[in-house]
């Protein structure tokens, strides 16, 4: 019962306060330092041009797909289907019942759509953060750059995938309960906590890995968009 | 490779720990590439010396994490807690670090092909231009290269031509150009004009042909150009060393030869990293917007007389097939490829290109000032730095060769024809290297 008041209740709080802190320190380190130029062409005539290439890049991993193609398919893989849960999971979040009902969805069938998504979506995400892990440990090349700050990265991420896994499909999870805690959190309207094993697995590895991100080498999503502005400003 | 092996004093070491936490000040770039890199090992899999033999094999991620563990270790006390239990890698640094440094970032060439191909935008070069400026202030820059730099700073060239020399030479190469071709080609000095040509100083004397090749052009086209005594040279090792008071001042030159022979255009020849220097990092970003004259290539230049039609070129002088080697300072850092082609179908009929090219292309194996490096210690286990640029370094430049099948290969900078040169006479390939003006001096055609 205590552990799970700490995970539900106070290590929320303890992880937007440290996400929010390290992000905003670390931005604030990068933007402090001001914008720097060093082209590397062919440079883009235009800043729409510049910024139409660093989406199509973040989006597609193109240079990959030239440079190294078997870790392209497995990243692009890994990245694309953990975005796709990250918008499932804020179904979880967010009062969606409305907005299904005016669509023609009964409640029951869309949450049923979204369980098959969702649960296809996380075996994926699986098998492509297993590929990385292995590329990891087989490739002599990659194994000698790789530090414990990477493999930590990879098993958090990995202990979070497995327990979300084993959440959906252990036994059937109804997932009112949770739809109901955390928008009261937010609202510090403390509801019954939901009980599951692997859901408080899920969300204390989840929040673990929430607050390494801005510390570690997972602070490349935002700042992927610095770099890449640095290479291709015209 | 003349690495001092020298012992470091504890102020030194100080010294260099000090630089490493000032990247928390900038460049911006710098202090994302420490913190970004997810160690996914693209980079190795597109850089010439990892891609070269096991036992002189370099990692580029794994040279660029050296500076990245003592960023890490000093860095915030956050930062410190994470990497005392490991959750951060780092390390403190140590002499033994400094000297392992000095060998592995003057094995990387800074060609930035690894950028290419980075999925988070890393470019490793601006990494080890960084680590270079630690290790020159310290005085762990390599023997031959810190005294082109001294020869730099004392004549404002690398070669230590005095302005007097400056003049003899340009004179004997007028005489020789009137043997050549048996008409009256000048090679002007110090003379106002509408043209200031610079080039590699080191390019000057020990492969004049590419100079006369120019002035053969400058005349035929009838371009008013003149060289600098005081400027002779634009060859700018600070983009090497990572000094970037010496970039500064060696630019300098270039701007106050340009004012004071009044020119119209700055014209930088046959030398990558001096258009480099001078177009992306010095010029109007050290001179201020509004500096009176242009700055361009002289394949720009060129590129534009041959489409007017104002030289006449006959390309069966040159027949022989000729395949164009991209210097990683003209694709990559100032986009310059279809100009060079340009000139070069125009005065060769046989051109070929290799794979892959332009901004793709492979490193010659020698960037960043390593062509210089000859003898001396070595890199990773190799008797000799020339014997590490041969098997190591250049090694994917001569299968690239080898796949042409050309018989010359025109290399528009100096320090990539030094290495190229060197891999053919090394491997015993029947192939000649030459610059691209060198073969318009020979398919140039003089009118009257």
């Amino acid at each position: 019962m205590y552990v799970a008041k700490f995970i539900c209740i106070l290590m929320p709080c303890v992880t937007v306060a440290v996400f929010v802190a390290g992000m905003v320190g670390r931005l604030r380190n990068w933007n402090r330092a001001g914008a720097a130029r060093i082209p590397l062409f062919p440079t883009p005539a235009t800043p729409w041009q510049m910024w139409k290439r660093i989406l199509v890049e973040s989006l597609t991993f193109g240079q990959l797909c030239d440079g190294n193609r078997s870790l392209w398919i497995g990243t692009w893989a890994f990245h694309l289907f953990l975005f796709m849960v990250l918008i499932g999971h804020t179904m979880l979040i967010t009062d969606l019942n409305t907005l299904w009902k005016n669509l023609g969805f009964e409640y029951g069938r869309a949450d049923r759509i979204g369980a098959a998504i969702g649960g296809t979506a996380g075996l994926v995400l699986l098998v492509a953060a297993i590929y990385l892990l292995t590329r990891r440990l087989s490739s002599a090349r990659v194994r000698e750059i790789s530090s414990l700050e990477d493999y930590v990265s990879i098993a958090l991420i990995l202990a979070v995938v497995i327990s979300g896994d084993l959440m959906r499909f252990s036994s059937y999870f109804d997932t009112a309960p949770v739809r109901e805690f955390f928008p009261g959190l937010v609202g510090l309207q403390i509801t019954a906590i939901p009980h599951n094993r692997f859901l408080l697995i899920h969300l204390f590895f989840a929040q673990v890995l929430i607050m390494y991100v801005p510390f570690s080498k997972l602070v490349h999503i935002p700042g992927v968009f610095y770099t890449k502005s640095a290479l291709y400003r015209c | 490779m003349g690495l001092q092996s020298k012992m470091l004093q504890q102020a030194e070491l100080d010294k260099a720990i000090e630089a490493v936490k000032a990247i928390r000040n900038g460049p911006m770039v710098l202090q994302l590439y420490m913190d970004i890199c997810t160690k996914c090992g693209t980079c190795a899999r597109q850089c010439h010396v990892s891609q070269s033999d096991p036992d002189c094999y370099a990692n580029p991620a794994m040279r660029s994490d050296r500076l990245r563990r003592i960023y890490n270790a000093e860095r915030s006390v956050l930062k410190k807690v994470l990497w005392s239990v490991g959750l951060v890698n780092g390390n403190g640094l140590t002499a033994r670090d400094l000297q392992a440094w000095a060998k592995d970032f003057y094995s990387c060439s800074g060609c930035r092909r690894c950028a290419k191909f980075c999925p988070l935008g890393i470019d490793n070069s601006v990494i080890t231009r960084k680590a270079r400026s630690i290790l020159h202030s310290i005085g762990l820059t390599p023997g031959k290269i810190s005294t082109i730099q001294q020869f730099d700073d004392r004549f404002g060239n690398g070669e230590g031509i005095s302005p007097p020399t400056a003049v003899e030479i340009a004179d004997f190469l007028e005489g020789e150009l009137v043997e050549q071709y048996g008409v009256a080609i000048k090679v002007p000095i110090d003379r106002k004009a509408d043209v200031l040509f610079v080039t590699s100083g080191g390019e000057i004397l020990s492969y004049p042909e590419t100079l006369m090749g120019c002035a053969a052009f400058f005349h035929a086209a009838g371009i008013d150009w003149t060289l600098s005594s005081y400027a002779f040279d634009a060859a700018n090792f600070g983009l090497f060393t990572g000094d970037d008071a010496h970039m500064k001042e060696k630019n300098r030159r270039l701007h106050e030869a340009s004012m004071n022979l009044g020119v119209e255009k700055l014209v930088i020849g046959e030398c990558g990293h001096a258009y480099r220097v001078a177009t992306q990092i010095g010029g109007a970003n050290y001179w201020g917007k509004d500096i009176p004259y242009q700055i361009t290539s002289i394949f720009v230049l060129a590129a534009e007389v041959i489409r007017k039609r104002g030289v006449k070129l006959d390309s069966s002088q040159n027949p022989m097939a000729v395949t164009y080697h991209d210097p990683c300072n003209y694709a990559r850092s100032t986009g310059l490829t279809e100009e060079p082609r340009e000139v070069l179908r125009a005065c060769a009929g046989n051109f070929l290109e290799m794979t892959p090219n332009r901004d793709y292309n492979w490193c010659c194996g020698a960037g960043g000032g390593l062509a210089v490096l000859d003898g001396g210690e070595g890199v990773h286990g190799m008797d000799s730095f020339h014997k590490y640029r041969m098997t190591c370094t250049g090694k994917k430049k001569l299968e690239q060769i080898d796949q042409t099948g050309a018989a010359y290969v025109a290399a528009p900078c100096f320090n990539c024809k030094r290495q190229i040169g060197q891999l053919m006479e090394y491997h015993r390939r029947e192939v000649a290297v030459g610059s691209v003006f060198e073969l318009v001096g020979k398919a140039i055609v003089f009118r009257g």
